[in-house]
């Protein structure tokens, strides 16, 4: 028993430490580390205000009402949250003792651009003050049109954010209007024209949604003209999601009038990729699109399976290998920051099995562009699995769906897949990536991945 | 232990009775079965569930007997101790076969029959056979406290029906042959994996003890009983066993083939000069394809049929191979529901994914399985009834007005056209009333064609199927139709065909989804994603690969799912 377990221990993804400052830049084009990962050097902060929740929404969010629109310093549910946050912060120890300082922060939402700026400065001192922040990491603070002036921005800006997520969604009054959107198009303009005029920030991201109730082919080709104009360095293009218990939830279904159709939606996803591709934009997510270079770096932090702090209300985190969700509801998120400053709540490490960390991988790597590192998950998760999920995807490559690439990550020809599945051991020879192709095998990254999750886990 | 042994001899030969009851479905025989074990105190009061007898998990659900029980009471009349071995049997049509098993073991039946309802099919076949048998017959008329109970009408028409009188007495004996040589038939069995075939038995003739040295006739293979005893109804052991009674006995048999059901029991020392009569074998009406979802199951799926060929006797199979299926079984059932169970308790039981096909039935080349089928019904739902049969290339023999109200129907018609559902649509277009009895009556010549379907281009056995002629056209499209509809879109185009030979009379098309992706990871909180990826791998898993396309176990019984459709 305890020879054969040898081998396997000297799989086990046992890594020498790396180094204090992680090259980000760099990162984006290696593969993957295998899992678990190195301690966290990534932190989401959960900001739940919104003045009132959108339509489509089903996310643990904290409705203010119209009462102040640029958020008011002096709103105790602001106030008391973010009390509750620090104390979160300050209560979580540190995954590693030394020389892991934070590269990226992200403020999500919720709207986060409804928090004074002096709130957002507290909770950024207390990371910094716990974790460290290194020499020059990415702060993201998502905002939306209309809850924000360009004093406000700049004072943002001031405190070291240096990378802003701006909620548009769409640029058709009436399309706001009927998502339940907070804002109209004067604002988008406006915020626009503040974000990509403000002094200190070259990176800005623009969201949008497509497959809106009553959205046109005509509607999104303006909005993906109007977002090309504005030129962000970034861009999200989110697939509208009907979610149970949502308003949209109850009065629409997917595929059916006024939603647009499945072929319909569909095609406005081949509309963005060609138009933003074109505009010069690289789609190297799913739903994310960037000028070179310009990638969230937090963002593909999940993609890498990396691990992650997260703080606040309903956040996930990801440390040592365990991935925890907070409490969605205001009390039970309080009471469990009381448990956890109790020392009766920590972040055990956790034993995920083998197939579950494989899902992991496969379900986070093939919504990039970069795929699948074959070689690392062969180290991870043995040959055998490797080739099956190989052998499963061959005929999907050979229809285009799946591409298999070189070390370079430049496209081989179906046949590489072929002649390296032919000899024994042969995977990794030729074909040392896949991914799925952009646009038609992303559109079907659902089949496709659940399709891989079927044969690690038969 | 002990005193349960004491108690058992103190009673008398002569006052031992094996029954069983026979009762339509529904007439409430299990429940008078659980009366009867809480009036002899079988049973103690809280221990009583309903329907006791009925111990597998899925005769409770649906309410229905399965496998025939016993189970053995005492009783005490006139200071005189009785014992009652109760053997409870199925009700449903395609459980006859188990009814004629427990018959054989007995001496006596009692005929329950609602008062609310009267006579049925299936009852006045089970009478029959009772009275083949030589069976004392006690009529019971239940649920009289129903506010629609007729009694009066019910007992004329068990006179009128049976011919029997309605006010009969008890008579029993139990014949004294414990000199004789040991003869003792199996009537049912079951492998129990700790102890090897258990075999149910009635002892005709002689006696049998603990330990003694036995002799399956038919197989000539010998044991010794480690374990002998009676049903009461759990099993309870004792040492001895005589003639006239129903008992198990354990004796670390390994293979079932060694003591069949039917088989007589001697002593190895002393052998009978001649077996018993055994049980006829079942014929089964309904033959499917059985293939596991996983290749790999195929060997545990060969193990697992022949543990519950070991309990149910009328089920038949044989290895059979598809391009499109892989290896799987032939199995040949009684009836609809039985296929229904056997595919359950596999899955259940034994832990298998399988794919069922349509059922279908034996044909010989250019000729189909014919059978005559006699429907009883009151008078209001003839005319539904005769449509049926009409529409079912049915061809009408004769019909007799049993009672006033009651009629009987019977009808040749293509076994082909009574597998499906066509004891669904009998009780469907009677309200419930009418039921029905059949019988094969060999094969008969017929214009048929065999229509064949491909999915994707790949042809596809399993979905082959038999129609007559005139009805190729009209079956092709809506089994295409019906098809279209059951298997879930792929990521590519997928053309489904119905043809005879290479002509293709019926096409439809799956159109290649075009989109499902989800778009956003909020916060990177990923479980929920996952959560929704990991159903969708688990449906893909329920499914049957043919060729490239997922089909599911649904679409294998498209073609019933059409009679169903065309007809209601």
């Amino acid at each position: 028993m305890l020879r054969s377990a040898f081998p396997l221990v000297s799989h086990l993804p046992i890594r020498p430490r790396p180094p204090p400052v992680r090259p980000y830049a760099a990162s984006a084009a290696n593969p993957p580390p295998p899992p678990p990962p190195p301690p966290p050097a990534s932190a989401y902060v959960h900001l739940p205000f919104c003045r009132k929740r959108c339509h489509y929404c089903d996310f643990p969010i904290v409705a203010l009402g119209t009462s102040s629109p640029h958020g008011d310093g002096d709103d105790p549910r602001i106030t008391d949250y973010i009390r509750l946050l620090l104390r979160e912060v300050a209560a979580t120890p540190p995954v590693s003792d030394d020389g892991f300082p934070l590269e990226t922060v992200f403020f999500g939402g919720g709207t986060p651009s409804l928090v004074p700026p002096s709130l957002v400065a507290a909770v950024l001192d207390a990371l910094r003050a716990r974790f460290g922040l290194s020499a020059s990491p990415e702060i993201s603070i998502e905002m939306d049109p209309g809850t924000f002036d360009a004093a406000k921005l700049r004072e943002l800006v001031g405190l070291g954010v240096n990378r802003v997520s701006l909620g548009v969604q769409a640029f058709q009054d009436d399309l706001l209007r009927s998502c339940g959107r907070a804002h109209g198009l004067r604002e988008v303009h406006e915020a626009v024209g503040m974000v990509s005029s403000c002094e200190g920030l070259q990176n800005w991201s623009m969201d949008l949604i497509s497959s809106l109730p009553n959205q046109t082919e005509e509607m999104w080709e303006e909005s993906l003209r109007c977002t090309v104009e504005a030129n962000p360095t970034h861009m999200s293009v989110y697939d509208l999601q009907i979610e149970q218990g949502t308003k949209f939830g109850q009065l629409y279904t997917p595929g059916v009038y006024p939603l647009p159709s499945e072929t319909d939606s569909a095609n406005f996803y081949k509309i963005a990729s060609k138009r933003l591709c074109e505009a010069g934009y690289n789609h190297y997510e799913i739903s994310s699109y960037c000028k070179t270079g310009y990638e969230c770096k937090h963002n593909v932090t999940y993609w890498q399976n990396r691990s992650f702090y997260a703080f606040g209300l309903g956040s996930a985190s990801y440390i040592n290998g365990v991935r925890f969700s907070r409490p969605r509801r205001m009390k039970e998120y309080a009471d469990w920051v009381q448990r956890l400053e109790n020392g009766a709540w920590s972040h055990v490490s956790g034993n995920a099995g083998m197939k579950d960390m494989a899902m992991d991988v496969v379900m986070l790597s093939l919504r990039t562009a970069w795929g699948l590192d074959l070689r690392s998950f062969n180290k991870s998760f043995g040959r055998s699995l490797t080739e099956s999920l190989c052998n499963t995807f061959r005929p999907f490559v050979e229809t285009g769906l799946v591409i298999a690439m070189d070390m370079e990550r430049r496209a081989l020809h179906p046949s590489d897949l072929e002649l390296d599945l032919q000899h024994e051991g042969g995977i990794g020879s030729r074909v040392a990536f896949i991914r799925l192709s952009d646009p038609d095998g992303f559109l079907l990254s659902n089949e496709l991945i659940s399709l891989a999750f079927s044969i690690i886990s038969p | 232990m002990a005193t349960a042994t004491a108690s058992r001899l103190a009673v008398p030969i002569s006052n031992i009775r094996n029954f069983s009851i026979i009762a339509h479905i529904d007439h409430g025989k299990s429940t008078l079965a659980d009366k009867l074990l809480e009036l002899t105190g079988t049973v103690q009061k809280r221990e009583m569930k309903e329907q006791f007898l009925d111990n597998m998990d899925l005769e409770r659900e649906r309410g229905i007997t399965i496998k025939l029980q016993a189970a053995r009471m005492r009783y005490i009349m006139n200071n005189e101790p009785y014992c009652l071995n109760l053997i409870d049997t199925p009700g449903h049509v395609d459980f006859s076969y188990e009814v004629s098993r427990s018959l054989a073991a007995c001496e006596g039946a009692l005929l329950v029959v609602d008062a609310s309802q009267g006579v049925e099919a299936q009852t006045l076949a089970n009478v029959y056979l009772a009275l083949e048998n030589d069976l004392e017959i006690i009529p019971v008329l239940n649920k009289i406290d129903l506010p629609g109970a007729e009694p009066d009408r019910v007992a004329q028409e068990i006179e009128e029906i049976i011919g029997m009188d309605c006010s009969n007495a008890i008579r029993c004996s139990a014949k004294d042959t414990a000199k004789s040589p040991l003869r003792a038939l199996i009537f049912d069995s079951y492998y129990d994996p700790y102890r090897g075939v258990i075999v149910y038995f009635r002892v005709v003739d002689g006696t049998i003890k603990k330990g003694e040295k036995i002799c399956f006739m038919a197989s000539g293979k010998e044991y010794v009983a480690d374990e002998i005893g009676v049903l009461s109804p759990t099993q309870m052991q004792v040492s001895e066993l005589y003639a006239g009674e129903v008992g198990y006995l354990s004796a670390s048999i390994r293979s079932v083939a060694d003591a069949r059901v039917g088989d007589t029991i001697t002593h190895a020392s002393k052998k009978a000069e001649c077996a018993l009569p055994g049980y006829s074998e079942a014929t089964p009406m309904v033959f499917c394809g059985l293939f596991p979802i996983d290749a790999d199951q195929f060997e545990e799926l060969r193990e697992a049929l022949e543990k519950l060929q070991l309990n149910d006797a009328a089920l038949k199979f044989e290895p059979e191979s598809s391009s499109a299926m892989g290896f799987g079984f032939r199995c040949g059932f009684l009836g609809l529901l039985h296929m229904e169970i056997v595919q359950e308790r596999l899955e259940r039981e034994y832990n298998l994914n399988l794919i069922i096909t349509a059922p279908s039935v034996v044909y010989h080349v250019n000729l189909a399985d014919g059978e005559t089928i006699e429907m009883l019904t009151p008078k209001e739902y003839i005319g539904p009834i005769m449509e049926l049969g009409q529409e079912r290339r049915g061809e009408f023999k004769e019909m007799n007005f049993i009672t006033e109200n009651r009629a009987s129907v019977v009808y040749e018609l293509p076994l082909a056209e009574m597998v499906g559902d066509f004891f669904d649509q009998l009780k469907s277009r009677s309200k419930g009333y009418a039921s029905m009895e059949y019988s094969l009556i060999g094969y008969r010549e017929s214009n048929l064609v065999k229509l064949d379907i491909q999915i994707n281009g790949d042809p596809v056995e399993a979905l082959s199927t038999i129609v007559h002629r005139d009805k190729a056209y009209s079956v092709g499209r809506a089994l295409t139709q019906k098809l279209k509809e059951l298997i879930p879109r792929q990521m590519f185009r997928v053309p489904i065909q119905a043809c005879i030979g290479a002509k293709v009379i019926a096409s439809e098309a799956l159109s290649a989804i075009r989109k499902d992706v989800l778009s956003k990871c909020y916060g990177g909180d990923i479980s929920r994603k996952k959560k929704l990826l990991k159903k969708q791998a688990e449906g893909k898993k329920r499914m049957k690969a043919i060729g490239r396309v997922d089909v599911p176990q649904e679409a294998f019984m498209a073609v019933l799912k059409l009679e169903k459709e065309s007809s209601t």
